[in-house]
C-alpha cells in the first residue's frame, strides 16, 4: 500500500507542476497575457548577441529586448516575461501549441515556416546571412576556394542544407561535419579539424570575438543564403500579430525619428512633429486597433530603447555586451542610411 | 488453521465470490487491460486531433523523399539527393559498426582491466582500481568530449600528417586515420567462398577433435590443422584466381587525402571513450566473475597435477565465464545505447543523422522516433535472446 | 631471566620457545613492503615502472594546465586569454560557479535551496545517530513529506489548501522529528512516550495512549498551520531552475519514484496473472532497449503531441516523466534479480504461515531481497544521476547546459573546458561517494551472512 500511495504521489506531484492551464481557443492571446500577469516569450539556446545569460542569471540580447519591448507595451514593466530557452527542434512546436506566446529568436523567415506550420512571420529584426570563416593564412580567398575542404556546420537548422546546396552548386564537393555544441565546433575548427567554419555571418562574428587570436581568423566574402531573422506568432490572432510587428515597427520608427530612451518622455510631452506625436500617443487614437493604452510606444522606448540603441548595446563594438558586428552600410542599418530597416508610417 | 485455509485455497466454502482468489485475479486483469487501452486511445485521439490541427499527416511516404544534407562519415555511400530511408540505413550501419569494434575492444580490454585488478603488484591493482573508479564515477557525455577535444583534435593537420611504418600508406592526421582501402575484382567472390569453407572445415576438426577425446580419452589438438585450412585455403584459392584484389592508397590532394579508406576522429574518439569507460565495468565483472570461482577448485585440479596455465584455461575460467558472461551481454547493450551520445561529437550515427537532422528538416517526428526505437530494440532483443539462449545452456544441471 | 636462575620442579616441566628470529630485514619496512609488493619479480618491476611513469605524465601535465600556466583571477576570457593563453582559467569558474550551481535561480533567493539541502541533511541524519528510536517513521517521513516543503521552497508563490496543508505538516513532522531526537538523545525516551506520560495517561490501558498523541499532534498542526498563513515566498518558475540543482532535481525525483516503482513492476512481471505480466514484461523490455537520450527526444517532441489540445506539458515536466520512466524500468530489473535470489523456502513458508500476497512480500521477501540488492541499486542511482547530464542535449539548463550557456556570453565565450572538469569533479565527487557508502552498507548489513 505504501508503495502504491508512494506512486500516486509522485504522479500528483508531476500533475501539479507539470501543467498550466493554456489558452482556451476563443479567448484573444492579449487577454490571455493580461490576465496571467506576464508574457511568455520563447527564445533559444544561449547566442551571443541574440540572447545570453548574464552573470546574475538574466537574460539580455537583441532578441531579448523585442521580449521585453512588448511586455512593456502591454504592463509598462519590460521584466515582467517568463523567458522560455527552447531547442530549435522543438521551436515551432512550443509556439503553436500555447506554451510560448510569441517566439523570438533567430528563425529564418520562409515561404514552408510561414504557411505549412499554423504559424506565421510577424516581420524582420535582424538580416543575417550564412557565410564561412576561414584562419587567414589558409591563402583562402574565396568561398569557392573551398573545394574538397572540411567544413564545420552545426545541426539542426537550414545552415547544413545551404552548405550542402552551395556544395552542390558550385561541384565544390565539401565535407561537412556535423555538431550538436558551439564550443566543440570551434575548438575542432581552431585546432585545424576542418578547414572553415559555417554560420550566420553574425553567429561567425560573435564566435571569432572568442578565439584566443581574432585577427588571425576572416569570414570570407561571400553570402551563400539570405537569412532574414523576425519575430514569430500563432495564425489566427490577429490582434496579437499586429502588436508584436508594430512593436518592432515602433523600434526602428523610434530610431528613425530620432526619439532615444534619454529623450522620449519629454518628446512624448512636446512631440516635433505631427507623425511623432501621433505614434506617442498624444495626437489620434492609433492605439484603438491593439487593444493597448495610448503611451505604448513611449512605454516601448523607455525600456528597452530605439533599435539603433539595442543594436550598439548587443551587436556593436562599444559595449561590453557587444559581439562586434559593423552596423553602417549593412543591411540591418535604416533605409534612409541605405540599409533594409524600415518602419511603415504610423498613420 | 481456518485463516491458512483461506488463504491458500481460495475456493474453499464458505468464502464469497470477492475472496476467490481466480475471479479476483480475472478483475484484475480486466481493469489493467482497460486502463492500458483507454490510455491507449485518449493518446490516440489526441494525436491524431493535435496533427489535424496543425495541418500535419502521419505516414512512411516521407522516407522516399530526397534528404538534401551531406554526412560526414558513411560506411555505405551517401549523396545529398538520397532518400531519408537511405539516411536510416546509414545510420544504423554507422551505430552497428562503431558499437561492434566498440564491443570487441571492451571485452578485451575488460579482461586486462579485471586481471590487473588482482595483480599482485600493489601498485598495479591499485592503478587499476582507481581507473575503474574514475571511469565510473563520472558522465560518459563529459568523457566523450575530453577524448574528442583533448586528444583527437590535438593531432597534426594534413599536411603533417603521421605517415606510420613511413610506406605512405597509413596516415593519421586530425582528420581522421587514413588507410589503403581493398577493391576486389571480378573474381573475389570465390575467395570469399574459400574463407567461409575454410571456417566451417576448422569448426568441424575442432568438433571431431572432442568427440574423439570424449570417446578414448586421447588428445588430438585441431589447432594446427585447422589453422593450417584457414590461412591456405584461401590464400591458395586467392592466387590460383589470379589475385583479383586491388587496393586504392590514400593520397594527400587539395585540403584533405583522398581515396583509401578512412576512420574520422569523432569516430576513433567515440570508440575510445566507449571502449575506456565501458571496460571499467568490465573489468569488475571478470574481476567478480574469477572470484567467484571457489580456491578448491585451483587446489583440487593442482592435486590432479594439472598445470597452473591448464588450471587456468579447463578448471577456472569455465567457471568464471558462468558469472561473467551474463552481465557482459547486459553491458554489450549499454555499448550500443551509450554509442548515441555521438550525438555529442558530430559522429553521424542513427540518432544524429536521422532523429536529429533529418527529423529537424521532415518534421516527422512520431515516424522517426518510432523507427529508432524499433531500430534499439531490435539489436538488444536479439542481443537478450542470445543471452537467454547461452544462460540455458551453462545453467548449472542439478541433480 | 629471573626464571631460569632460580628454577623450580615445577617450572621445569614447561616448554620454554626460544625467542623467534627477527624476520630478515628485507621484508619488514618500507624496503620490505616495497620488495613484496612492488619489486617481487623482474616483470612486476617493470609494471611498477610503467605505472610510475603514467602517474608521473598524468600528474605532470594537469599541473602544468591546471595550476602552473593557470589564471586565477580576471574580468573576461580575452584578460584570461591575455595573461595566458595555454593555461587553465580558473577566474571564468569563479564568477560563474553559483550559476553552475543554482541555474538562474536569483542570487537573493539562493538561499532557498540550500536551506532545503541542509533540512534534508538535518532530516535524515538522525537515521545515522545511535540510541535513537523510531529510525523507519524518521527517514519515511523524510521522503514522504519533506518533497512538499522542498517543491515549494522552490517554486514558491501562493499556496492552495492543499500545499498549505502539506507545507505545515512537513515542518511540524521537522520540528517533531528534531524534537523525539533530542529527547532520545538526552533522557533517553522518545517523543511518544514522553507526551504519554506527561499527560498522565502512562497508567492508563494501551488503547488510549494514542489519544495525547493525535491531541498534541492536532495542536502543533494548528499552531504551525497559523503561523504560517501569512508567509509567502516570492515565486520562481521552473524555467529559471538550472544547474547542479536542476540535476538533483531531476535525478532526485528520478531515484524517488524509480525504487516503488520498480518493485511495482519487478512483481508484475513475476505475477501469474497473464495480462499484467504481459504488460510489464513490454514496458520494461520497451524502456530498457532503447537509449536514455531516444527517451527524452522523445518526451520533447512527442509529449505535446499526446495531451489534449489546450493542455501544456512544460519541458522540465517532459524531461522528468521521461527520466522516471526510464529508471523505473531499469530498477524493476535490479529488484527481480534480488527477488531470484530468494530461496522458494521463504516464500512456501510465508504462504505457510498464512500471509497473503502483499504481507508476504512486505514482511518476508523484499527485506531480503533490498538488502541482497543493495549495491545494485546504487549502482542504477549512481548511473541515473550520470546520465540526467544528457538532458542538456534537449536544452535544458542542468550543470552542461549552464557550462554551454556560459561558453556563450560575449564577455566569457569560448570558456568550456575549465567548468567540464569542475563538472567532472563534482560528479565523480558525488558518485564516489555513493559507492563508497554502498559499499560499506552491504558490508554492515551483510553481517549476519557472514561465516
Amino acid at each position: 500500500m505504501k508503495k502504491l500511495s508512494l506512486l500516486g504521489l509522485g504522479a500528483g506531484l508531476i500533475a501539479a507542476v507539470a501543467f498550466s492551464a493554456a489558452p482556451a481557443q476563443a479567448e484573444s492571446t492579449l487577454d490571455i497575457v493580461k490576465k496571467r500577469g506576464h508574457l511568455r516569450c520563447q527564445i533559444g539556446t544561449p547566442a551571443p548577441g541574440f540572447y545570453n545569460l548574464k552573470k546574475d542569471g538574466s537574460w539580455v540580447g537583441s532578441d531579448v529586448a523585442v521580449c521585453r519591448a512588448v511586455a512593456a507595451a502591454i504592463f509598462d514593466d519590460p521584466n515582467k516575461v517568463e523567458f522560455q530557452s527552447v531547442t530549435s527542434t522543438v521551436r515551432f512546436t512550443a509556439l503553436a501549441n500555447g506554451e510560448s506566446d510569441f517566439l523570438s529568436r533567430t528563425t529564418t523567415w520562409t515561404l514552408y515556416r510561414d504557411t505549412q506550420l499554423g504559424l506565421t512571420f510577424t516581420t524582420v529584426n535582424f538580416y543575417d546571412g550564412q557565410g564561412f570563416m576561414v584562419p587567414k593564412d589558409s591563402g583562402i580567398n574565396s568561398a569557392l576556394d573551398l573545394k574538397g575542404a572540411t567544413v564545420c556546420v552545426l545541426t539542426g537548422t537550414t545552415t547544413e542544407l545551404n552548405l550542402t546546396d552551395f556544395s552542390r552548386t558550385n561541384k565544390l564537393d565539401i565535407q561537412p561535419v556535423v555538431f550538436e555544441d558551439s564550443n566543440v565546433r570551434n575548438e575542432t575548427y581552431l585546432k585545424g579539424g576542418c578547414d572553415a567554419i559555417t554560420n550566420d555571418k553574425s553567429g561567425l562574428a560573435s564566435n571569432k570575438a572568442g578565439f584566443p587570436d581574432p585577427g588571425a581568423h576572416t569570414i570570407l566574402p561571400e553570402t551563400i543564403s539570405k537569412e532574414p531573422l523576425g519575430p514569430m506568432v500563432r495564425k489566427g490572432d490577429g490582434q496579437w500579430f499586429d502588436i508584436v510587428r508594430w512593436t518592432v515597427f515602433a523600434l526602428v520608427a523610434a530610431e528613425e525619428m530620432g526619439i532615444n530612451q534619454g529623450n522620449v518622455a519629454s518628446l512624448a510631452a512636446n512631440p516635433t512633429s505631427p507623425e511623432m506625436a501621433r505614434m506617442l500617443g498624444k495626437e489620434g487614437d492609433l492605439d484603438k486597433g491593439l487593444g493597448l493604452p495610448k503611451d505604448w510606444v513611449v512605454r516601448v522606448i523607455g525600456a528597452v530603447g530605439n533599435y539603433g540603441e539595442i543594436y550598439g548595446k548587443y551587436m556593436g563594438s562599444k559595449s561590453p555586451d557587444g559581439i562586434g558586428i559593423a552596423r553602417a552600410g549593412s543591411q540591418n542599418d535604416l533605409w534612409t542610411k541605405g540599409g533594409l530597416m524600415y518602419a511603415p508610417p504610423f498613420r | 488453521m481456518a485463516v491458512a485455509d483461506k488463504g491458500l485455497s481460495g475456493a474453499s466454502a464458505g468464502s464469497s465470490i470477492l475472496n476467490d482468489e481466480r475471479y479476483r485475479s480475472v478483475f484484475y486483469q480486466i481493469v489493467v487491460f482497460g486502463l492500458i487501452a483507454w490510455t491507449g486511445y485518449y493518446l490516440i485521439a489526441n494525436t491524431a486531433n493535435n496533427l489535424q490541427s496543425r495541418g500535419m499527416s502521419v505516414g512512411l511516404d516521407f522516407l522516399s523523399g530526397e534528404a538534401g544534407f551531406s554526412i560526414a562519415w558513411s560506411l555505405l555511400e551517401f549523396k545529398p539527393n538520397d532518400s531519408y530511408f537511405w539516411v536510416y540505413l546509414i545510420g544504423i550501419t554507422n551505430t552497428l559498426i562503431v558499437s561492434f569494434i566498440a564491443i570487441i575492444l571492451t571485452t578485451i580490454l575488460g579482461f586486462f582491466v579485471g586481471i590487473m585488478r588482482l595483480s599482485s603488484n600493489w601498485l598495479v591493482s591499485n592503478l587499476a582500481g582507481w581507473y575503474v573508479e574514475i571511469l565510473r564515477n563520472t558522465p560518459l557525455l563529459l568523457q566523450i568530449i575530453f577524448w574528442y577535444l583533448g586528444v583527437f583534435s590535438l593531432l597534426p593537420r594534413p599536411k603533417q600528417s603521421l605517415d606510420f611504418g613511413g610506406a605512405e600508406l597509413f596516415f593519421l592526421n586530425n582528420r581522421g586515420f587514413y588507410m589503403p582501402k581493398a577493391v576486389p575484382g571480378e573474381l573475389f567472390w570465390i575467395t570469399v567462398i574459400a574463407i567461409l569453407v575454410a571456417i566451417a572445415g576448422a569448426i568441424y576438426l575442432t568438433h571431431r577433435s572432442n568427440r574423439i577425446q570424449e570417446a578414448t580419452g586421447e588428445y588430438h589438438s585441431a589447432f594446427w590443422p585447422s589453422l593450417a585450412l584457414l590461412i591456405g585455403l584461401p590464400l591458395a584459392v586467392f592466387f590460383a584466381s589470379g589475385s583479383p584484389l586491388g587496393f586504392e592508397i590514400p593520397a594527400l590532394k587539395g585540403f584533405n587525402f583522398r581515396g583509401g579508406g578512412r576512420i574520422p576522429p569523432a569516430m576513433c574518439a567515440l570508440l575510445i571513450a566507449l571502449v575506456i569507460y565501458h571496460s571499467s565495468y568490465a573489468g569488475e565483472m571478470v574481476r567478480a566473475g574469477i572470484m567467484s570461482v571457489s580456491h578448491g577448485q585451483t587446489e583440487a585440479s593442482y592435486s590432479l597435477g594439472l598445470k597452473p596455465s591448464w588450471t587456468m584455461r579447463l578448471v577456472i575460467i569455465p567457471q568464471a565465464m558462468r558469472a561473467i558472461i551474463p552481465p557482459m551481454i547486459s553491458l554489450w547493450m549499454n555499448v550500443v545505447k551509450n554509442s548515441s551520445l555521438a550525438i555529442a561529437i558530430g559522429y553521424p550515427d542513427i540518432v544524429s543523422v536521422f532523429m536529429q537532422t533529418s527529423l529537424n528538416q521532415s518534421g516527422h517526428a512520431i515516424e522517426i522516433v518510432a523507427m529508432v526505437m524499433l531500430f534499439y530494440m531490435t539489436v538488444s532483443l536479439s542481443i537478450s535472446a542470445a543471452l537467454n539462449v547461452y544462460n540455458k545452456h551453462v545453467q548449472l544441471k542439478e541433480r | 631471566m629471573t626464571d631460569i636462575q632460580a628454577p623450580s620442579d615445577r617450572e621445569l616441566l614447561i616448554f620454554k620457545p626460544k625467542p623467534s628470529q627477527p624476520p630478515p630485514p628485507a621484508t619488514t619496512g618500507l624496503i620490505g613492503w616495497l620488495r613484496m609488493n612492488l619489486f617481487s619479480s623482474v616483470s612486476n618491476t617493470l609494471l611498477t615502472v610503467i605505472g610510475f611513469y603514467l602517474i608521473y605524465l598524468v600528474a605532470s601535465a594537469v599541473n602544468h594546465w591546471g595550476i602552473e600556466l593557470a589564471v586565477w583571477n580576471a574580468d573576461t576570457r580575452r584578460e584570461c586569454l591575455d595573461q595566458s593563453p595555454y593555461g587553465a582559467c580558473w577566474a571564468g569558474v569563479f564568477v560563474w560557479f553559483n550559476r553552475f550551481i543554482y541555474g538562474r535561480y536569483p542570487d537573493l533567493e539562493q538561499w532557498r535551496v540550500s536551506l532545503t539541502w541542509v533540512i534534508f541533511a538535518a532530516w535524515m541524519a538522525p537515521v545515522w545517530f545511535p540510541r535513537v528510536t523510531s529510525k523507519v517513521a524518521i527517514g519515511l517521513s523524510a521522503i514522504l513529506i519533506y518533497p512538499f516543503l522542498a517543491g515549494y521552497f522552490y517554486l514558491g508563490g501562493e499556496r492552495n489548501w492543499f500545499m498549505e496543508i502539506m507545507v505545515s505538516v512537513a515542518i511540524l513532522s521537522f520540528v517533531l522529528c528534531w524534537a523525539h531526537v533530542l529527547l532520545c538523545l538526552i533522557t533517553g525516551r522518545g517523543l511518544g512516550t514522553t507526551i504519554i506520560s506527561l499527560s498522565g495517561y502512562a497508567g492508563k490501558h494501551d488503547k488510549t495512549h494514542k489519544y495525547p498523541i493525535i491531541a498534541f499532534g492536532a495542536v502543533g498542526f494548528v499552531i504551525v498551520y497559523a503561523l504560517i498563513s501569512g508567509w509567502t515566498l516570492k515565486e520562481i518558475g521552473t524555467n529559471n531552475w538550472g544547474g547542479l540543482f536542476l540535476t538533483l532535481v531531476i535525478s532526485g525525483i528520478g531515484i524517488a519514484f524509480a525504487l516503488p516503482a520498480g518493485i511495482v513492476l519487478a512483481l508484475g512481471r513475476r505475477s501469474k496473472m497473464p495480462v499484467i505480466r504481459v504488460v510489464c514484461v513490454a514496458f520494461i523490455e520497451l524502456l530498457r532497449s532503447v537509449p536514455l537520450i531516444t527517451v527524452l527526444f522523445m518526451a520533447t517532441t512527442m509529449f505535446p503531441l499526446f495531451l489534449p489540445e489546450g493542455l501544456v506539458f512544460n519541458k522540465l515536466a517532459s524531461a522528468i516523466v521521461a527520466v522516471c520512466l526510464f529508471s523505473a524500468a531499469y530498477m524493476a530489473e535490479t529488484v527481480r534479480g534480488g527477488l531470484q535470489a530468494i530461496n522458494k523456502g521463504q516464500y512456501e513458508a510465508a504462504a505457510a504461515i498464512g500471509l497473503g500476497y502483499w504481507p508476504m512480500m512486505a514482511l518476508i521477501i523484499m527485506p531480503q531481497a533490498l538488502k541482497l540488492m543493495i549495491p545494485n541499486i546504487v549502482g542504477s542511482f549512481i548511473g541515473l544521476f550520470k546520465d540526467t547530464t544528457l538532458v542538456s542535449i534537449i536544452g535544458l539548463y542542468d550543470m552542461l547546459g549552464m557550462i554551454k550557456a556560459v561558453s556563450q556570453n560575449p564577455q566569457w565565450i569560448g570558456l568550456h573546458h575549465e567548468p567540464l572538469v569542475t563538472a567532472a569533479m563534482i560528479f565523480f565527487i558525488g558518485c564516489f561517494a555513493m559507492s563508497k557508502y554502498s559499499r560499506h552498507l552491504e558490508k554492515k548489513l551483510g553481517q549476519g551472512d557472514r561465516r
